[in-house]
């Protein structure tokens, strides 16, 4: 579907950033107000859901046994996906994987996997023939803007409060998936011609290019990517990644207070 | 249906295993509206089922060929999210939930009043959180109570319920264990205020006798999920309005 408004929308954001203001009166680097909650979905192993202002996500995390990549015989695996079923906005239609939906997904699943937090040896059951597959699927339902910095927090909180079925598996009793540490993403968009933290869909609309940070414990850089159409100076980025120290510590201090 | 007779689904005392009566349905809680981006919503819990419904349009039909020039096309999607059972589903359309979709809209179709609408079409996004039997009944009562919230006017609500046997007694609301190792399993799609039938499926085996036990079971569940859909329904419009009625 097409989207008619950004031409009108695009000046008036412009004329408010000309003032330092944002179209729903948050400053500069303020977030929405986040909601977790954690162990929420029946059948799922680890879940998660995200109300990120008037975004709404789940993550859910299911275990499976499988033989082993041959290059690597004594290691698990990890894959995070997202899914942008039409159910979470008027854009979104039927089909296949969209490009949209297949980078959300990468690049939050860059995020959890680069930081280290799973311990792939971990993972392994029997070298070379049994390994745990470790899959994160995360469902958005109603997408008001930022749905990549919900996602990355939905599926590191499933995470953290996953527990391995291993009686179901017949490989010894339940216990909870060690995850070493809480990566989390933060994301800015240009939004009438400067950055911004946490863009709500009418900024993304008229907005430009945007970088999600993902940044783990003593705020190591994990996992970088920039979408969209436009660039940044290097100045711009030092701002933003100031910015994101300071919000992803916030961010994984909120997971960590979930964990039982 | 494979293997019953094998799998004990009734106690010494008559009643089933979770501790339910024969004619008492698992716990409901619907919410209407809970999905910001969406036109109208609900999200049902029915025992340890969760359906979410999101309801978009009346909206331009396209691809035009989907037009119809006299009513209103509903485009019903069900869905199981990866997560919902106990193993993964990989993610995607497949034969069932197809199926799903297809008798769902029809059921659907019945009580919106599509003719209101010439050349449009209403999604209904229906997406299961989780599963533990009677999800096409769930998808059907969030998106009844969905459809509602988002304005469209419609005949009826339509309540989404299922009765069956198991070890040769019918049961109202099967759980998962009674409808892998049960005998019959009827999910209805009920017009509580007519109770007119808009969606009926069954599999398994049934006499005419236990047929009836079914159906009486089902019109008493379906009566039930209504007090809670219009209740529902009420909050949404009170919270709308500030609280004024």
């Amino acid at each position: 579907m097409v989207e008619l408004v950004p031409s009108l929308l695009r000046q008036e954001l412009a004329a408010l950033a000309a003032n330092d203001q944002r179209i729903d009166g948050r400053g500069r680097w303020d977030s929405r107000d986040i909601t977790l909650e954690t162990d929420c979905l029946y059948n799922a192993e680890g879940s998660a859901k995200v109300t990120w202002g008037d975004t709404i996500i789940y993550a859910g995390v299911k275990f499976e046994i499988r033989t082993p990549w041959p290059d690597r015989p004594a290691q698990g695996s990890l894959m995070c996906g997202a899914e942008l079923r039409p159910v979470a906005g008027r854009k979104y239609e039927p089909g296949p994987p969209s490009p949209q939906s297949i980078e959300l997904g990468r690049v939050v699943d860059r995020g959890i996997r680069e930081s280290g937090c799973i311990d792939m040896d971990s993972l392994c059951i029997i070298p070379g023939e049994k390994v745990l597959g470790v899959m994160i699927d995360i469902h958005v339902l109603s997408d008001k803007g930022n749905i990549f910095d919900a996602c990355a927090l939905g599926a590191i909180a499933a995470l953290r409060t996953a527990i391995v079925p291993a009686e179901r598996f017949d490989i010894g009793e339940d216990y909870p998936l060690a995850v070493s540490m809480t990566p989390t993403m933060c994301s800015f968009t240009r939004v009438g011609g400067r950055y911004v933290l946490d863009a709500n869909d009418e900024e993304e609309l008229g907005g430009d290019e945007r970088i999600h940070i993902t940044l783990g414990d003593e705020g190591h850089l994990h996992s970088l990517q920039k979408g969209l159409k436009g660039t940044f100076t290097p100045a711009e980025f030092d701002e933003i990644l100031g910015v994101a120290q300071q919000r992803c510590a916030e961010l994984a201090n909120l997971v960590n207070s979930k964990e039982a | 249906m494979g293997g019953y007779g094998d799998v004990k689904l009734l106690r010494e005392d008559g009643l089933r295993l979770d501790g339910r009566k024969v004619d008492e349905m698992r716990e409901v809680e619907i919410e209407a509206g809970i999905l910001p981006a969406a036109d109208g919503s609900a999200w049902v819990k029915h025992g340890l089922n969760v359906a979410v419904c999101a309801v978009y349009g009346p909206m331009e039909a396209h691809p035009r060929k989907i037009q119809r020039q006299d009513r209103a096309v509903i485009d019903v999607r069900y869905n199981m999210a990866p997560f919902s059972t106990s193993d993964r589903i990989r993610p995607g359309y497949n034969r069932r939930s197809r199926e799903i979709s297809k008798v769902t809209a029809e059921a659907l179709e019945s009580v919106v009043l599509v003719e209101r609408f010439p050349r449009s079409k209403i999604r209904v996004e229906i997406e299961i959180l989780a599963a533990e039997a009677g999800t096409r009944c769930v998808g059907i009562t969030a998106a009844a109570v969905a459809l509602a919230d988002a304005g469209i006017p419609m005949r009826d609500l339509i309540v989404g319920v299922a009765s069956g046997k198991i070890e040769d007694t019918v049961v109202l609301d099967l759980d998962k264990a009674e409808d892998n190792y049960g005998q019959a399993d009827l999910p209805m799609g009920i017009l509580p205020t007519t109770g007119e039938i808009a969606f009926l499926q069954m599999d398994g085996d049934l006499s005419f006798e236990e047929y009836n036990t079914c159906m009486e079971y089902n019109l008493k569940a379906a009566r039930e999920i209504h007090v809670l859909m219009i209740d529902a329904l009420k909050r949404r419009y009170l919270e709308k309005n500030g609280g004024e009625a």
